[in-house]
């Protein structure tokens, strides 16, 4: 269960954030809303980039806002990031290492993980590859494996499928739908295109302007006119 | 790939094997000062090319790596080796200490925090100059000087210019190793974005003071090693100038090559020795750095360095494979 209790953001004097709460019970859920929502705010504020004003993040009973930065790695955070951060002058192999290096693992089960998750993502066969040489979707993939190695218990996915195809997107949904297969843990998916949302999240979040909108199951929610008049730019859809 | 791992050793062989016994004169001392001052400017160039960090008190940091090996030469009767790393971890932990700063700047401000530190160190060393056996903690006599200790299997110039090409050997093994290990790859994240790196669970602040705790090491072996070359060492030698040129020349030599350091080397005390055997003035090197530095930032980002890989067809290690 990742639960969000009252989370409150502001930036001088506008709210980013309005005290947010929902409680993520699904495997892979999502959090959507246009530019400017306050999705990419959340997840700084998860992945402790960011200090809130107010309010707490629970994940399993664990309070991760009292965790610094690096250690919530550890614990067993992952992110990706809009734009995905691989390192060029890393090879696949590496950039998957630079992750499994930071979680106290021994060197064998440290490289046992990174393979592992470089088989699930389908990139053990570039595993050689410069991240300099890698085309978009062997990107987002790497960015995928570096957050399923090392036993993870929550994954924030920051538009994932960002500059991919429809049929990759669809290839990239089929695994984040499998994550659960691997590792056990839970995924939130933060985008403005809904159609991804729509096909893999069983628990959406809806935000606009740093306020909760809408939230429960993903059908509902996009059935909501609330959510339909935000997506829209409407004010009576 | 095995070719690749083959040109180091074979540049290592034969740097070590042949060249003390080529070169003659004056030349043995000049090449023994370029070891010195390519362990520097490795460490200048690693931190520039993985980090993306600029240090302009590298030579500073040579001077601190001398003037503690020369302090404890005269002060203890401890072997060579001994004083050349303290002296060397002496730079290390300075260069510690300079990252503080790094912590919070990066690119243009932090170039600025360490060549203010260099000229402060420049000011000391004008100051107080570097010990040379005289009494007191600053160990300055006026009226003589005591010569610096050489290793023992080093007495002889030539033999210690062989000593000092295997002590820089093991420099650039070390580089190697940081690189491709967990310290390589977490620099190479930091560089990518910090944002990335701490998601990653890398230890920023850690790795940050490391890379420029490893660079000063370098700087400070080289600057004990310069000091047991001449004997006894000069602040001008130091100067804040000198770091900036070195920076300048790490640009030109190339920082993605392992080679790049030793080019810079090359250039920065070869090339006014060879004018100087020409009968041209050396200060005409300036010049000449000057148009390389233009050529470097305008058509070769990698430098000469790029240049000669680009011509042997050889890549930076995983770069556009």
């Amino acid at each position: 269960m990742i639960v969000l209790e009252n989370l409150t953001v502001r930036f001088g004097g506008l709210v980013a954030l309005d005290a947010i709460s929902a409680g993520f019970a699904a495997p892979v859920s999502g959090i959507i809303g246009p530019n400017g929502a306050g999705k990419t705010t959340t997840m700084n504020v998860i992945s402790g980039f960011l200090s809130p004003a107010a309010g707490q993040v629970l994940v399993d009973g664990t309070d991760l806002l009292t965790l610094p930065p690096h250690r919530r790695t550890r614990w067993g955070l992952r992110r990706s990031f809009q734009r995905e951060q691989i390192a060029d002058d890393l090879t696949v192999w590496e950039n998957l290492l630079a992750i499994t290096d930071n979680l106290r693992l021994g060197r064998r089960e440290a490289r046992a993980e990174a393979e592992q998750a470089m088989e699930f993502a389908g990139v053990a066969v570039i595993r050689d590859k410069a991240g300099a040489a890698l085309n978009t979707f062997e990107r987002r993939l790497t960015d995928l494996a570096r957050c399923v190695a090392g036993g993870p218990k929550l994954i924030m996915l920051d538009e994932p499928a960002g500059g991919l195809s429809p049929e990759e997107t669809g290839r990239l949904g089929d695994l984040i739908l499998r994550i659960g297969e691997v590792s056990g843990a839970r995924v939130l998916v933060i985008d403005h295109d809904v159609d991804l949302i729509q096909r893999i999240c069983a628990q959406t979040l809806v935000l606009d302007f740093g306020r909760r909108i809408a939230f429960g199951p993903t059908a509902e929610v996009l059935d909501d006119p609330a959510v339909k008049a935000a997506y829209l730019g409407v004010d009576h859809a | 790939m095995r070719h690749r791992a083959l040109a180091p050793i074979l540049v290592a062989v034969l740097l070590v094997g042949l060249l003390p016994g080529i070169v003659g004169g004056q030349w043995v001392k000049i090449f023994t000062s370029t070891t010195c001052f390519a362990l520097a400017a490795a460490g200048a160039g690693f931190m520039y090319a993985r980090l993306g960090m600029v240090s302009l008190a590298q030579v500073a940091l040579m001077g601190v790596g001398g003037w503690v090996t020369l302090r404890l030469n005269h002060a203890t009767g401890l072997p060579f080796e001994a004083n050349l790393l303290v002296g060397a971890l002496a730079a290390s932990v300075l260069g510690m200490v300079l990252a503080l700063p790094a912590l919070r700047m990066r690119g243009l401000y932090l170039a600025l925090v360490t060549l203010m530190v260099a000229g402060a160190f420049e000011v000391i060393f004008t100051a107080y100059q570097f010990p040379n056996g005289g009494a007191g903690f600053w160990g300055v006599g006026t009226s003589f000087s005591a010569p610096m200790r050489r290793p023992l299997l080093g007495e002889s110039d030539t033999a210690y210019l062989r000593y000092c090409l295997a002590v820089g050997v093991l420099g650039f093994l070390l580089i190697e190793l940081h690189r491709r290990t967990a310290p390589g790859r977490a620099w190479a994240l930091i560089r990518r974005s910090e944002a990335a790196a701490l998601a990653s669970g890398v230890n920023v602040t850690l790795y940050k003071t490391w890379a420029f705790g490893l660079s000063g090491f370098l700087a400070g072996l080289g600057g004990g090693l310069l000091a047991a070359s001449l004997g006894l060492l000069d602040a001008a030698t130091f100067k804040a100038s000198e770091s900036v040129l070195l920076f300048a020349l790490v640009v030109v030599g190339g920082t993605r090559f392992w080679f790049g350091a030793i080019v810079t080397a090359i250039l920065y005390r070869v090339v006014p020795g060879l004018l100087n055997n020409w009968g041209v003035d050396a200060d005409l090197a300036l010049v000449f750095f000057g148009a390389a530095l233009l050529h470097a930032v305008i058509t070769a980002p990698d430098g000469i360095a790029g240049q000669i890989a680009a011509l042997f067809a050889w890549r930076a290690p995983h770069d556009r494979a």
